[in-house]
């Protein structure tokens, strides 16, 4: 009979299973263990691995200066797993994370799709979770204690794209009337989209187009063309990395000029981006977390040594993943202990204003009781040519503008 | 001790093994690899009434995976009916889809029909991504449904450990093996048997094979539906593309086609082939060497199939023949074919 | 009314392209009754390939047709020799190769996260010298690379019908896709056959390949994108037939192209899907095909 012979497999694998599960070996503890879950390969690796080395860099600094001095001097050690931003193997490895590997504290994970879940496990098994971007509002507006985010989320970041759109209007008495949602139909861009609406409404624009499009198209020509059939004041794009680039290229061949191009980030910010798309991008906005000329003491030092390690400029998850590294070894250096309920007490309880954690664009780091940052902002930048080299420039809000830049309003 | 003896011994002692594993292993990783693997197992399983028996190569299975999970959770969520009724709703509401969309494809030549699956199931993919409420349905579209935590729960069908998980699906993996074995010695297995080799022959015999393909289809996509019921309820996170796109339609089938389709321990055994080679892969390479544990099925997948096109179970299962054989002493003679119980492939003659 | 003379001049352009990936395709499947899984990974190599002499060469696109085209075509002439050939022989008494297509579906396993451990899962582009570029007739603006991607095609499709019509190789192909065992008959060697049809069909993904080159980007997964479109136009337009494939693209490039005017451009998918499988139920044999009995 075959199911004998299934059944005597089974027992076989089993066994062999059961075998390997004895052979883990134990983990030594005098280190504290720093769970990530991070993108490393797939559509959104550029930006993982870009997250990856700001930590290494946060935590060989961290050990060098002693590590978590109320442990004896405790190292931290960075642990990852891949995400390939599929939110079931983020799941899965969240999981691997932190009753396999035993991390004593996770982070990650980039992709709002992939953070959500995952920092539902480690809500279930008790385990604090420090979220340096991933946007989307329900991640912290699910009554959980255990989870921490760095980063804005989405419902300020439109809320600030609006503001600035208002204040360079009054700033410039230019007046726009019509405006052109066009975002990417994942988790990201359909979660602005939804606020969008809202706030267009509210301030008074007339939505001329609301086209969600696929990440993976094949040719965006189609949606570029409805563009430019509704010749829209302003354009605001939420892109990935490749998308980002075929649309700013074919907008530029298909001669589509709005008066403002407001991007959201992500791809737009992508290092990649004005690799590929050059001059076509000139008189762009974009939204990010920071700017290499955000006015803080420390910010040139540390991109540079940033940039002489890796090759390029901080940016956006980078600056959030380095700063997240130090509000945990703040938080164990206060909660003196492993223990993840003190440790996430010390978590909420965080008042982070010194040390290089503040090359962020804002003045602290403190978390509300929803474990969101209050203080988080973000900047809005301008692709201009500065000395003959594509650059992108702070312009707001107007206190963080790059000094003796004046923005181009409307761009066309 | 006869063969017989030795065979239901051996039964019995991987029956007891099976059960009694989670008491001794306490990693939860580990207990998830276990669980995942039975999961394709009966997956596979369920599939394998189409792709096997029923002789064709359905590659958009996952879609009823996908039925399944959208069933329970839409249910659970608005109206707060336990996971355990919605996964029944999943089911018949999958079968329901299988038999539309099975009657006129069911007709058609082998590459067709996998063209035809792929096609419906990325069809049905795009438009629920495309769809925020449908009705009074909340799909979601592309950020798929959270499940929230209810804690330990049975009748909210969710656990705080991995333990009852496993026998969940320990339990419907044991109950779909022993379905597979009474369809394959009923009527039922053998109609469809001569339905896939020849077709013809067999309705000049007065067989309906139209009819019985599509109770194949029928009963496999409800059984596919419950699977996506519990991989909901484990995970309490999915979304379109992750449940019901061709990867794991394409795995589903890979499976079955390396253990060996129309064999009833086929899907077992791909499963127990290439699903620690797929999580072990991962971990241990996942960050050097992206995409290496698909290259290697996929070789395993050409080599297979050149060298051994019925999968991995014929020759496993006659290597056990021979070993059972010497143990007991028994001759040649001593077990009739059913020590080879296959079906569907090797037909009507 | 411009947005929608743009919108048909981009349909055709782009499905004139889509044919191009097809036209591999339908040969293959026409030739030798299988369906090759693996054809889109087969796209991806020949953009690969020409990503890669573009970027390391600087050479002019067009000249890249020279180069890819023919190193695809022993790729594909040795693929199917070492990979193919063996499982088909052993399948020759079985009525329907199933087994072909699972070891295509492993060789596309294999290819895709070889080039993803190769190549990294970055999104690459490339600037060539026809890279944006665009002239204007009226108020339409017509994209060089695409344009000429569209003669490219054009030129390919009618070289492959002359080349299978007017000389005695393509007419032995022809005479095995229509009856194999006549053929065999008649002296053609069967499998030298197949393996011409297969390495002719990836040729031409070169070909492709080299012209979307310019103005998309290139990455280990992009075949699969290509590789459901491909198979839905030559189900279209008739397995095996030229014609066929270069209208079933122009008909998908067109949807593509114009439907996005009237709905979100996300449904366009779904929608080529829909008409796919009516396709599929109504006349399965396409636009030109005949009804295979096979």
């Amino acid at each position: 009979m075959n199911k004998s012979i299934g059944g005597k497999l089974v027992g076989l694998a089993l066994t062999a299973l059961v075998a390997l599960s004895f052979a883990a070996p134990a983990a030594a503890q005098k280190t504290i263990k720093i769970g990530n879950v991070e993108p490393l390969s797939g559509p959104s690796a550029s930006v993982g691995v870009q997250g990856k080395q700001a930590r290494e860099m946060a935590i060989e600094e961290i050990n060098a200066a002693g590590g978590i001095k109320s442990l004896g001097g405790a190292k931290l050690e960075l642990v990852y797993a891949d995400s390939k931003s599929d939110p079931t193997v983020g799941v899965t490895e969240t999981e691997r994370l932190i009753n396999t590997e035993k991390v004593n504290i996770m982070t990650g994970c980039w992709n709002s799709a992939v953070t959500y879940p995952a920092t539902q496990v480690a809500e279930r098994y008790g385990v604090p979770f420090v979220v340096p971007v991933a946007v989307r509002d329900t991640i912290t507006e699910r009554g959980f204690k255990n989870v921490f985010r760095i980063a804005a989320k989405d419902s300020w970041w439109v809320r600030d794209q609006f503001r600035f759109l208002k204040d360079m209007q009054e700033e410039t008495g230019q007046k726009m009337k019509t405006i052109a949602f066009v975002y990417e139909n994942g988790d990201w861009g359909t979660g602005f989209a939804e606020k969008w609406r809202a706030l267009a409404k509210q301030d008074g624009y007339e939505v001329v187009l609301d086209e969600p499009y696929p990440s993976t198209a094949t040719d965006l020509t189609p949606v570029v063309n409805k563009i430019k059939s509704v010749n829209p004041d302003i354009l605001m794009l939420v892109s990935n990395a490749a998308d980002a680039i075929q649309l700013t290229n074919t907008l530029a061949e298909l001669r589509v000029k709005p008066k403002v191009v407001l991007s959201s980030g992500g791809g737009h910010a992508d290092p990649k981006f004005l690799e590929n798309v050059g001059k076509n991008a000139l008189n762009m906005f974009d939204e990010v977390e920071w700017n290499t000329d955000v006015n803080k003491p420390g910010v040139k030092e540390i991109n540079a040594k940033f940039k002489q390690k890796y090759g390029y400029d901080l940016a956006g998850e980078s600056v959030d993943a380095y700063a997240a590294m130090y509000a945990i070894a703040d938080a164990f250096e206060r909660a003196a202990s492993t223990d993840p309920a003190k440790v996430r007490d010390a978590l909420a309880a965080t008042k982070l204003t010194t040390g290089p954690a503040m090359i962020v664009s804002y003045d602290g780091i403190e978390f509300d009781e929803s474990g969101q940052n209050k203080n988080a902002g973000i900047v809005i930048v301008q692709v201009a040519d500065v000395g003959g080299k594509l650059d992108r420039v702070s312009v707001w809000p107007k206190s963080a503008r790059r000094a003796g830049y004046k923005p181009v309003f409307p761009a066309n | 001790m006869s063969r017989k003896q030795l065979d239901m011994t051996l039964l019995g002692l991987a029956g007891l093994l099976s059960f009694g594993l989670p008491l001794v292993i306490s990693s939860p990783t580990y207990l998830q690899i276990l669980i995942l693997l039975f999961f394709y197992a009966y997956v596979t399983t369920a599939w394998n009434l189409v792709g096997g028996f029923a002789g064709v190569l359905p590659l958009g299975h996952s879609v009823f995976v996908g039925i399944g999970a959208y069933s329970s959770t839409i249910l659970t969520l608005q109206y707060g009916v336990s996971p355990w009724i919605g996964m029944i709703v999943g089911g018949l509401l999958a079968s329901g889809v299988g038999v539309l969309i099975g009657r006129p494809t069911l007709r058609m030549r082998g590459a067709y029909f996998a063209l035809c699956t792929i096609a419906f199931a990325e069809g049905v993919r795009v438009m629920i991504e495309n769809i925020d409420t449908l009705g009074p349905f909340k799909l979601n579209g592309p950020r798929g449904l959270l499940i929230p935590l209810k804690g330990d729960s049975f009748w909210n069908y969710q656990f705080m450990h991995k333990g009852p998980y496993y026998y969940i699906i320990l339990i419907m993996l044991v109950l779909v093996l022993t379905l597979t074995w009474f369809i394959s010695k009923s009527k039922i297995g053998y109609y469809l048997a001569a339905g896939g080799d020849e077709p013809e022959a067999a309705e000049a015999l007065g067989v309906n094979v139209a009819k019985y393909k599509l109770m194949a289809m029928a009963l496999s996509c409800f059984l596919t539906a419950l699977a996506g019921t519990f991989y909901a309820q484990l995970m309490l996170y999915f979304y379109p593309k992750g449940l019901m796109g061709l990867d794991l339609s394409f795995e589903i089938a890979f499976i079955a086609l390396i253990g060996g389709r129309g064999m009833i321990a086929g899907p077992l055994v791909g499963a127990l082939a290439l699903r620690p080679l797929n999580e072990f892969t991962r971990i241990y390479l996942g960050d050097q060497l992206p995409g290496l544990h698909l290259v290697i099925f996929g070789l395993i997948l050409i080599l297979v199939m050149l060298y051994q096109p019925k999968g991995l179970t014929p020759p496993l299962a006659r290597l056990y023949g021979r070993l059972a054989n010497r143990i007991t002493g028994s001759d040649k003679s001593g077990h009739r074919t059913s020590s080879l119980k296959t079906t569907g492939q090797e037909g009507a003659q | 009314m411009t947005a929608q003379i743009q919108a048909v001049l981009d349909g055709i352009m782009m499905g004139a392209m889509y044919g191009l990936t097809a036209l591999g395709l339908t040969l293959i499947f026409g030739v030798m009754k299988v369906v090759n899984f693996a054809h889109g990974s087969l796209l991806m190599v020949g953009m690969f390939a020409a990503y890669w002499l573009i970027k390391l060469t600087g050479i002019h696109p067009y000249l890249a047709l020279l180069i890819v085209p023919p190193f695809l075509f022993l790729f594909g002439y040795f693929l199917q020799d070492l990979v193919i050939k063996p499982v088909f022989k052993a399948e020759q008494q079985v009525r329907e190769p199933l087994t072909v297509i699972i070891v295509t579906t492993g060789v596309w396993y294999v290819l895709d996260n070889l080039a993803l451990m190769l190549f990294g899962a970055e999104y690459r582009t490339v600037r060539t010298a026809i890279t944006g570029t665009s002239f204007s007739i009226g108020n339409v603006i017509v994209s060089v690379p695409k344009f000429s991607g569209f003669v490219v095609s054009l030129a390919t499709a009618a070289g492959l019908w002359l080349f299978m019509r007017k000389t005695r190789t393509g007419k032995a192909l022809q005479a095995t896709s229509l009856d194999r065992e006549a053929a065999n008959l008649m002296g053609i060697n069967q499998y030298r056959i197949y393996n011409l049809a297969f390495g002719i069909g990836t040729a031409i993904a070169g070909v492709a390949g080299c012209v979307i080159m310019p103005f998309y980007s290139v990455y280990p997964s992009v075949g699969v994108v290509f590789d459901i479109r491909a198979f839905i136009i030559v189900v279209l337009g008739g397995l095996g037939s030229i014609q066929g494939a270069m209208l079933g693209g122009l008909v998908i490039g067109l949807i593509e192209s114009v439907f996005p005017l009237f709905m979100t451009s996300t449904w366009t998918e779904a929608i080529i899907y829909a008409i796919f499988l009516i396709i599929l139920f109504v006349k399965p044999s396409g636009f030109f095909g005949h009804k295979q009995d096979w």
